[in-house]
């Protein structure tokens, strides 16, 4: 229908369209914001599906990331290297998640890997405190970092072991009416 | 096709989290697993057709377009971007004040419309009163004796609503006892719409207050605070520099409420007993000291408003100010004493929530009754203190000498007291702007000085009652005046731009914030005892005082109520026996007992789910230890069984 593109093939399009909640001009947008990122390294022909990542630093370059606390950890824990570097895959995957269709348990497995710091599959307190830090720009002084840190794990721990594994995350989340609304963002 | 891709999303999830909870799996994108998923069920079945996704796309944008219009809408509520800033920068607590704002002013023009629908257009479009000169005694009423008046006393007459003003749809008095059955082919009973209106307009009111106070009360919830703000309280579609750091602040204000409560609480349980007595002891003692000044500011306030009925009448500048002599006493009074209560705030310590509450309740005693004081004496000078033989109220059952037509009268001592209050306001500002400007002047001087002119923070609860106050004013004087609702949205939304440009600019953030839903929650509360001031003076005017006889639509019966009974026995007698029917022991009984009925079965069902969820927490709790002890045992015996192979081995 309309203009004929030959950066993805059909069935590209078509699977990219089931497996994210984009449409068609989506997912050629945000080649166009992937292209731009970095155009030398980025192809515009993608049918013979090249393997090219974009580094950190350029990423979170982009303006809807730019002004986040959290924009090293979103960029790590959507990609599989875990040092950030993102193919296009990831990247639409990361915007996908984060886009307003996506499902709660998709969201909330991604959110618990941002907040996860040091990558243990548990939130303990080194991460709770490095979220508090962010979330308030390190407004606190250490005394309330550690009650707000405590009272937290106090909240949401429910199998009594200090710290807070995914099970417990996911049942605080599904408490929270506004989370959908809160991790989601716009491109 | 829909289907094949919801099912492909689901075996998607699946294999995903499967691969995730797998601790030997490398961690794979969702995505990915999504393509190995889709071919693999390609292999199985044909590629879907093009018309599957055009309707995929289609239902995609209509979301899309039904999002952006919640967000247009948005975009209109009124003020809500101001709200946002002013929340971010200052906290949950000033913000709270200005939504009650927000919501007072929406309240006055939604009841504004109510009564020019119900009451003045139809006035309007009736006729007005014929306003002649009758000398018949008691009805010896002219507004606007001097049509042509010098440019001064114009505004004389602006500032005290007589004159020009006397004499429009502004003051009840204007208002004929047009019942309209003359013509017989429009019947609009006048009096009654008026009256009916009215009590609807105390109704909904009333409906609104208790919705909102409801909505508040029900919408904050306790559970699980720390945990709902550190992991949803951020907001990642957050763009900007601007927008980053208000939420930042935001979050750091909301965290501020529930530490400072913990600080105060963990302060309480260190104290010795001896220590706690000598709290408490002087907790008592300056309650009895706040008491002591709110009854001096009583006696103060009856004085000058017994000096002013008795002085009345003169002519000229002195005589306004004899005039607006209660409302200047009563101002000050509100100024004062808020001022030494928050002096004894600071020794008795409470955590913030509870000093606010405290200092609400403080001083909307002193508000509210001071306001009553000036109603009574207003009553009192009308019925010539309920001495129906006293001689200047003989012939006409009221004072008819002084207050030929009393509802205006009494419509035009409310609208002083709004038109004051809105005065002081703007003088406020202008003092702060001449302060700023000395600031600015002083800050290039020397940096000593800039200290004493210095910042203040916003406080909210003596602001609050004045809002308080200024709708109890509205409320009682809207059955003389039916314009005054009008007014006073004009005055809340001039008043909302003031208090935001002296927030923005002369004050700083609070080192402590409240919390915002039970502030909110009290706020409502006071009202409703401004609510029920502005009743009871209701109540007393429709059934009790009898109505003016030059002037308004009541001119001619006992008393206005009077004329509902009047009309109840025009209606058709089939009508007549429903509502006697509705109103017997016959039927309002079997209701209450229905309507108790229907509530103890909701209280027993909230009762229930609260405690089934009592119990499902606790139970989640015991099966994670369970768990934990189970996986212990099987590391346990898999030690257990794997020493005597490892022994064995060792020797070989």
């Amino acid at each position: 229908m309309g203009n004929k593109q030959t950066i993805f093939t059909d069935e590209q399009l078509d699977a990219y369209q089931d497996c994210t909640f984009f449409t068609r001009k989506e997912i050629l947008r945000l080649h166009g914001r992937y292209h731009e990122l970095a155009p030398h390294l980025v192809p515009m022909d993608y049918t013979n599906e090249p393997e090219c990542k974009i580094p950190l630093a350029l990423i979170v370059d982009m303006p809807e990331l730019k002004e986040n606390p959290f924009r090293n950890r979103i960029v790590e824990s959507f990609s599989e290297d875990g040092a950030g570097n993102l193919s296009f895959n990831e990247f639409v995957d990361m915007f996908s998640v984060l886009s307003e269709t996506a499902p709660r348990e998709l969201k909330a497995i991604y959110a618990f890997k941002i907040y996860d710091f040091n990558v243990d599959n548990y939130l303990c307190k080194e991460d709770l405190e490095k979220t508090l830090n962010k979330l308030t720009k390190e407004e606190l002084t250490s005394e309330e970092v550690e009650l707000v840190c405590e009272k937290t794990i106090d909240e949401a721990d429910l199998d009594g072991d200090n710290k807070l594994s995914y099970s417990d995350f996911e049942n605080m989340i599904t408490r929270a009416p506004d989370f959908l609304s809160t991790f989601h963002i716009r491109i | 096709d829909s289907n094949q891709v919801c099912l492909c999303r689901e075996t998607t999830k699946t294999c995903w989290i499967a691969a995730l909870e797998d601790q030997d799996c490398p961690p794979l994108n969702y995505i990915n697993v999504c393509l190995i998923v889709l071919q693999v069920q390609q292999m199985q079945v044909p590629a879907s057709s093009n018309a599957a996704s055009w309707k995929h796309n289609k239902t995609k944008s209509l979301r899309k377009l039904k999002n952006n219009f919640w967000e247009f809408l948005y975009y209109f509520t009124l003020w809500g971007r101001s709200l946002q800033k002013i929340g971010g920068n200052f906290g949950g607590g000033v913000q709270s004040y200005f939504l009650f704002l927000r919501f007072l002013v929406v309240l006055n023009f939604v009841s504004f419309l109510l009564i020019a629908g119900f009451v003045i257009i139809p006035s309007f479009v009736l006729g007005s009163a014929e306003s002649g000169f009758v000398n018949r005694p008691c009805m010896t009423y002219d507004p606007n004796p001097n049509t042509l008046v010098a440019f001064y006393e114009y505004f004389l007459h602006l500032l005290s609503g007589t004159g020009f003003m006397e004499d429009s749809f502004m003051f009840y008095g204007y208002y004929n006892n047009n019942t309209g059955t003359e013509d017989g082919s429009r019947a609009y009973n006048i009096p009654l719409a008026y009256i009916f209106t009215a009590i609807f307009y105390f109704a909904f009111c009333l409906c609104c207050i208790i919705a909102r106070s409801v909505a508040v009360a029900t919408g904050g919830s306790t559970v699980g605070n720390y945990s709902m703000i550190v992991f949803t309280g951020w907001d990642f579609g957050c763009l900007g520099n601007q927008a980053t750091k208000l939420k930042q602040k935001n979050i750091y204000y909301r965290l501020q409420v529930d530490l400072e409560e913990e600080r105060i609480k963990k302060q309480a349980a260190s104290l010795t007993p001896w220590r706690k007595v000598a709290l408490y002891s002087l907790r008592i003692l300056m309650f009895v000291v706040a008491l002591g000044l709110i009854g001096a500011a009583f006696f103060g306030i009856f004085k000058a408003t017994d000096f002013s009925q008795v002085r009345d009448g003169q002519p000229g500048f002195l005589g306004l100010l004899i005039e607006f002599l209660p409302s200047i006493v009563i101002t000050t009074g509100n100024f004062l004493v808020p001022l030494l209560c928050d002096q004894i705030a600071l020794i008795e310590k409470y955590s913030p929530s509870i000093t606010v509450v405290m200092a609400l309740l403080r001083a909307v005693v002193l508000r509210l009754v001071s306001l009553g004081i000036l109603l009574f004496t207003l009553c009192s000078q009308i019925t010539c203190s309920g001495n129906a033989e006293a001689s200047a109220c003989q012939q006409c059952r009221y004072d008819h000498e002084k207050y030929p037509c009393w509802e205006t009268r009494v419509g035009q001592e409310m609208y002083k007291l709004m038109l004051f209050d809105l005065l002081v306001n703007i003088a406020l500002l202008v003092c702060l702007c001449f302060l700023v400007c000395v600031r600015i002047v002083v800050d290039n001087w020397s940096c000593k000085l800039s200290q004493l002119v210095g910042r203040q923070e916003f406080v909210v609860p003596s602001n609050v009652l004045g809002l308080v106050y200024g709708q109890t004013v509205v409320w009682a004087g809207a059955l003389f005046c039916p314009l005054l609702p009008l007014m006073n949205t004009i005055k809340f939304v001039i008043l909302f731009y003031c208090k935001k440009i002296t927030l923005f600019h002369n004050c700083r953030p609070a080192l402590k914030t409240f919390r915002s839903t039970t502030s909110t929650f009290f706020f409502l509360v006071v009202l409703l005892f401004g609510w029920t001031l502005a009743l009871v003076v209701m109540i007393y005017s429709l059934a009790v005082i009898n109505p003016s006889m030059a002037c308004g639509p009541f001119r001619f019966f006992p008393s206005m109520w009077k004329i509902v009974p009047n009309s109840f026995y025009c209606l058709s007698k089939v009508t007549q026996d429903f509502l006697f029917f509705i109103g017997s022991q016959a039927f309002s009984i079997p209701l209450f007992a229905l309507s108790c009925v229907i509530m103890c079965y909701f209280v027993a069902l909230a009762s229930i789910y609260g405690k089934s969820v009592e119990m499902l927490k606790a139970q989640l709790k015991l099966e994670g230890q369970d768990k934990q002890f189970l996986v212990k045992q099987i590391e346990r015996l898999k030690l257990q069984h794997l020493m005597p192979a490892l022994r064995a081995e060792v020797q070989d």
